[in-house]
């Protein structure tokens, strides 16, 4: 029971410490509030502010413990001794008696529940796989360490550094407790935000709309960030319609802050910006009033909150945009072909049609893993709030702010327009009390964990138990987190790795909890070539079988280059080995060559290492112009080139070229002689090689990874030693 | 008005310090040596059915082990064997034709086969422990990669009790190089 109190303080001070500065930030700003959403937007923006002092902290190195005590303490300390915590400001009026118990009691209800989810121990996917496992690893290196072999460390880390602030007291936990905190912000936002309108039972139907969906709840007690986002959109929107209605000028520097940190929450967010530039300019334009300040001053808080990120990743990573843009920021740290998988699929999660997406984001959840509850099929219906200003309001922000859907179609991304859609689609019947009251005692029917459970798709993302004790840590966390599969796998690897060892696996989660470094497969452009390398002695089509052969009267060259000629969407060039050669000798590789490739030139070594599993690739379709060069010295006689690279057919679809000495390319041969290229050596132990050549120790193999079972008949051919075993996943030692 | 100016100008103090191009071209690497695979010894392609991890390599009709150096077998017991070498390699099976089966099947007539592909076939006209070795011609192999090897045996020992079916007793199945 004692093991709760850390991870309680550590979210409580966390919580305090965003409340007092969101309190200092809006304590000029009194008359324009109700003393309830001043404290819960001040909580909002709070967040941002100290998620601001944890990027600086960060950035410097200066994330100790006895440093956020500091910050903790003199930001509550300097709040009160201010008189920034007091509250005054009008007060709405009280509920009606039967809104008032029908929102208790669902509220109460339901935090039950996701109280106990969140304070239990932490073992959500991607809270595990990287939301955290990111944090931690601030955590040990009190600030930013350089990470260019995890695109996930690149994206804008907004809640993370609120996490990081409460992990260092509390740890995962503390962390869950904080993201749960926003749902509780959010949730009475939604019922201050009816309440303001004049219409309170629209307020609390659309604040139990919110509550209750199922996948609002499981993201919220868990250390995801999506809740958090949609707290930020809405304290945003709200903050809109504030100072719509009171023009007061020091709103627009917290609606700027607000709009910034959509940005540093979550890239998806990154409408928030033009959609508050865009409302106030409307409303300025339509008043005649100036419009250049107030867009100057929420440019430039916005900018305070997303430079930082985008400044952090062109600095470590060299694009600003990162993981994104690789397009537009060519960079070696994540593959252009990576970026398009990516996309690819999470413009799908692997449904066959957009038409089925109602039904799997409401009902059904297991293919787009969350479902928001049946009462949102009622979507629609929510156009009929569009004959009141405050709808017509709702729907515009919920309909910017989540255009980007389509980018990611999971239910999650979902989760920022959801109390956008449930106040307008309570707006929509307000009218009409009973009906809302049916609507409401429906949705909460339908919602309620005991009861979805019937018609979800097993195994959809939800809460689906109440952890009392786990949560209170009368059963051990590790005991609570042994049912998780990857948690053990992890443990494992923690047992029989030692500390500094390095290990690779294709895929893994739960790294939060795991002490050690493991590269992911497919998380950098580093990574990515590793897992070539590895799969290259299973995979015939990656293997170097072909010999491309370039013949021609011997003369001397200045640079010599392999060029594509051919076009193919579906395929990437690669190359295992350009050699070059004089009379029947290879010109041994001299260390004054400069070897540069086009695109991806920081991978062209791979084409001139000798090695028969690593390659150059293009990582992206193959298309015309694309090149391997070489740039001699001095002048270099040469009479053949050969290309080793495997069978497929972009491969063979090459010509070479040559800069003679006046200084202008030609075209040196345009049809190669193909042959078979027999490969000798053995290519099992060469990759193993090759990964203990950048520093792995370890490989983690599990049962449904390609090749699994080769590794599993034939380790000693690998190079391997089965160091560890988990539920058939095998740590293997390279020798 | 200063602090924006002075801001404007930080911000590109800060872009400007940012600028760290990277290199475009690169010097020949360290040169990678053949890697020889590992030395495999005579046994590498053989499976051994009272080691504990022939499990993975094989691919049907053989029981289970149960700590003794040999199991019986079904109609065709198949293994996979990873090769290392093409050249000069032969198949190689210790089986033995129990006394007992023999007297309800009579002679046994066994074939020998490498990735499907008939090596022999051979009559059996005795019980007892029997070897057989034939050299495997190298274009049936690839090298590194896996070959499947196997015996198929023409009559079965039922069980009279259980009805289960028996076909030999395997001790060793495989190449040698």
């Amino acid at each position: 029971m004692m093991h709760v109190l850390p991870i309680l303080f550590g979210a409580l001070f966390t919580l305090a410490t965003a409340w007092s500065l969101g309190m200092l930030l809006l304590r000029n700003l009194a008359p324009s509030f109700d003393a309830w959403e001043r404290r819960l937007l001040a909580f909002i923006a709070g967040s941002a502010c100290l998620s601001e002092i944890m990027f600086a902290l960060s950035a410097a190195k200066l994330v100790h413990r006895g440093v956020l005590l500091a910050v903790g303490l003199a930001s509550i300390g300097y709040a009160a001794y201010s008189g920034a915590l007091r509250s005054p400001g009008k007060a709405f009026e009280p509920l009606g008696l039967l809104w008032r118990w029908v929102f208790i009691a669902v509220f109460a209800g339901l935090t039950w529940y996701a109280f106990f989810n969140a304070l239990a121990p932490e073992h959500s996917s991607d809270g595990m796989a990287y939301h955290l496992s990111e944090v931690s690893i601030y955590q040990h290196a009190h600030g930013f360490p350089r990470i260019t072999n995890d695109v996930y460390a690149n994206l804008s880390q907004g809640i993370e550094l609120l996490y990081l602030f409460a992990f260092d007291f509390g740890r995962h936990s503390a962390a869950a407790l904080v993201h749960y905190a926003f749902l509780i912000a959010l949730v009475f936002l939604v019922l201050s935000y009816g309440r303001r309108i004049g219409r309170p039972a629209v307020g609390v139907a659309g604040a139990i709309f919110t509550y209750t969906c199922p996948v609002v709840l499981r993201d919220a007690t868990t250390a995801y960030i999506d809740v958090a986002l949609a707290a930020v959109l809405f304290a945003l929107f709200y903050l809109l319609q504030v100072w719509d209605e009171s023009r007061d000028p020091k709103l627009i520097v917290p609606i700027g802050i607000l709009a910034g940190f959509g940005y540093a929450v979550k890239y998806t967010a990154f409408l928030a910006l033009p959609y508050a530039v865009g409302f106030v300019v409307w409303k300025l334009w339509r008043a005649r009033k100036p419009l250049l300040g107030p867009v100057l001053v929420i440019g430039l808080s916005a900018a305070v909150m997303i430079l930082p990120w985008m400044l952090k990743d062109w600095i470590e990573v060299a694009n600003p945009f990162a993981p994104l843009a690789n397009r537009v920021f060519p960079n070696p740290y994540a593959h252009i072909s990576w970026e398009d998988e990516w996309r690819s699929y999470l413009s799908t999660y692997g449904l066959h049609s957009r038409w089925q997406i109602p039904l799997e984001a409401t009902v059904k959840g297991g293919q787009l893993e969350g479902f928001l509850g049946p009462s949102f099929l009622l979507t629609p219906l929510a156009l009929l709030a569009l004959r009141f200003r405050e709808g017509r309001q709702l729907l515009l922000a919920g309909l910017v702010l989540g255009s980007t859907y389509f980018s990611n179609v999971g239910t999650r991304f979902l989760i920022p327009v959801v109390p956008f859609i449930s106040v307008a689609l309570a707006l929509a019947v307000a009218n009409l009390p009973w009906l809302l009251l049916a609507l409401v005692a429906a949705n909460v029917i339908t919602c309620w964990p005991a009861v979805y459970g019937r018609y979800c798709t097993p195994g959809a993302w939800q809460i689906y138990e109440l952890p009392v004790k786990a949560a209170l840590r009368l059963q051990s966390e590790d005991a609570y987190l042994s049912r998780d599969p990857d948690y053990n796998i992890v443990r494992m690897m923690g047992r029989v790795v030692p500390p500094g060892g390095r290990i690779f696996a294709i895929g893994q989660n739960g790294t939060s909890y795991l002490p050690r470094e493991l590269l992911i497969g497919y998380r950098s452009a580093a990574n990515e070539v590793m897992q070539d390398i590895l799969l290259t002695p299973l995979v015939r089509d990656y293997q170097p079988a072909l010999s491309l052969k370039f013949d021609f009267p011997a003369r001397e060259f200045r640079k010599l280059r392999v060029v594509q000629k051919g076009s193919e969407p579906e395929d990437q060039w690669s190359m295992a080995e350009l050699r070059i050669f004089e009379g029947p000798n290879e010109l041994p590789r001299d260390p004054g060559w400069r070897l540069t490739a086009h695109p991806n030139p920081w991978e062209v070594q791979m084409a001139f290492d000798n090695s028969p599993v690593t390659r150059w690739r293009s990582w992206q379709p193959a298309s015309p112009g694309m090149y391997v060069e070489v740039d001699f010295p001095r002048p270099q006689p040469a009479s053949s080139v050969t290309v080793e690279a495997s069978d497929e057919m972009v491969n063979t679809k090459i010509r070479l070229e040559g800069m003679g000495m006046d200084g202008q390319w030609s075209t040196v041969s345009d049809h190669p002689v193909i042959s078979a290229h027999p490969i000798l050596s053995s290519l099992r132990m060469a990759a193993i090689a090759e990964l203990k050549t950048r520093g792995i120790q370890y490989v983690l193999i599990h049962p449904g990874d390609f090749g699994a079972d080769d590794f599993l008949r034939y380790p000693a051919a690998w190079g391997l030693r089965l160091a560890g075993e988990e539920n058939g996943t095998r740590l293997y030692r390279i020798r | 008005m200063f602090l924006i100016r002075a801001a404007c100008l930080l911000l590109c103090v800060l872009c400007l310090a940012a600028c760290d191009r990277l290199p475009q071209s690169y010097p020949p690497p360290e040169q990678r040596q053949p890697v020889a695979g590992f030395n495999p010894g005579p046994d590498a392609m053989m499976v051994s059915m009272e080691d504990s991890d022939a499990d993975p390599v094989i691919v049907k009709d053989i029981y289970p082990g149960t700590g003794i150096p040999w199991r019986w077998t079904k109609q065709e017991p198949t293994v996979k064997v990873l090769v290392f070498s093409t050249e000069s390699v032969k198949f190689s099976a210790d089986f033995a034709i129990w006394d007992d089966s023999f007297k309800t099947t009579g002679p046994l007539e066994i074939s020998f086969l490498v990735n499907g592909k008939l090596l022999d076939k051979i009559r059996y006209t005795t019980p007892g422990k029997k070897h057989f070795e034939k050299p495997v011609p190298a274009d049936w192999l690839a090298g590194n990669t896996e070959a499947t090897v196997a015996l198929s045996v023409d009559k079965l020992y039922i069980a009279p009790r259980s009805g289960d079916e028996y076909g030999v007793i395997l001790s060793r199945l495989g190449l040698k190089p």
